[in-house]
């Protein structure tokens, strides 16, 4: 790696470290610091609008149903989230937040607009735009190699030994 | 309450679900959402309605914070079936700023 892709590499670990350092500082300093940021990201996998069944949540936050129900009974204790039975299909149980839940949801959201604003403000539009169009690549290549690994794990589930490259070595990254 | 806030049906209403409205029926809705609000506020803060009027702002006057400006978000939400966005919400100071834009998203629906 040359100078400036080093720099790059850098801050962008500085980054997804520091945003989510800073999400739980004001998490604990302020009103809701009984909420970790894995809870707060459960509630806002569930939104605020209308409810959810356990399956859509926990794919939204690529975990397993299991995992989810551990956290969902902390959220429901804590009264962040309350459950009900579907009305149609009394097999379903759907989740959504309370009123403390929603506000907890609104307040994180935000903090996420807030430094959106000051990131963008300073931009003008062009600049926004392109800025927003080099992250949004950001963002799709490291889903992709999320989706890669976690496409891996299943494979490892299903056949118990790694995936290998088409050309049998090493999968590429 | 009323000749504060009905004055502000504008030419804008044109196409929108509003113009089907009489003027006083769009009078007694704006009644209606600035009571919720006063008995929100005043349920909130322990304070007389009287202390409330269309133009008491919502920070200055009413000390409110952002978590109880989003608690009151919430019952509006639910007792209106609405959405307020975040962005609608910079641009409300007063309380009949509120009622107009329940007012309006209600009206949308």
């Amino acid at each position: 790696m040359n100078n400036d892709e080093l720099n790059f590499a850098e801050s962008l670990l500085h980054i997804f470290n520091n945003v989510l350092l800073t999400e739980e500082k004001a998490l604990s300093k302020g009103y809701f610091s009984d909420l970790s940021i894995a809870e707060l990201h459960t509630i806002n996998a569930i939104g605020p609008y209308g409810s959810r069944t356990m399956s859509e949540t926990a794919s939204l936050l690529g975990i397993t149903t299991g995992t989810l129900t551990v956290a969902i009974d902390r959220l429901v204790k804590k009264k962040y989230v309350e459950r009900k039975r579907d009305e149609k299909d009394r097999r379903i149980v759907r989740i959504f937040l309370s009123k403390q839940g929603k506000l907890a949801y609104r307040i994180h959201s935000k903090f996420h607009s807030l430094l959106v604003k000051r990131i963008m403000e300073p931009l003008n539009s062009e600049e926004q735009a392109l800025l927003s169009q080099m992250v949004g690549n950001i963002d799709q290549f490291v889903s992709e190699q999320y989706e890669k690994y976690s496409d891996e794990e299943r494979y490892k589930q299903i056949i118990g030994k790694p995936q290998r490259g088409k050309l049998g070595g090493k999968e590429n990254v | 309450m009323s000749d504060v806030i009905t004055d502000q049906v504008s030419d804008s209403d044109n196409g929108n679900p509003r113009e089907r409205m009489e003027p006083d029926e769009i009078t007694k809705m704006k009644d209606r959402i600035y009571d919720d609000i006063i008995g929100m506020v005043t349920d909130m803060l322990a304070i007389s309605p009287t202390d409330i009027h269309p133009e008491t702002t919502m920070i200055d006057d009413l000390g409110l914070d952002s978590l109880q400006m989003y608690e009151m978000v919430i019952d509006l939400e639910g007792a209106y079936d609405i959405r307020i966005p975040d962005e609608s919400l910079e641009k409300v100071t007063m309380v009949k700023d509120v009622v107009d834009l329940v007012y309006q998203l209600t009206t949308l629906n």
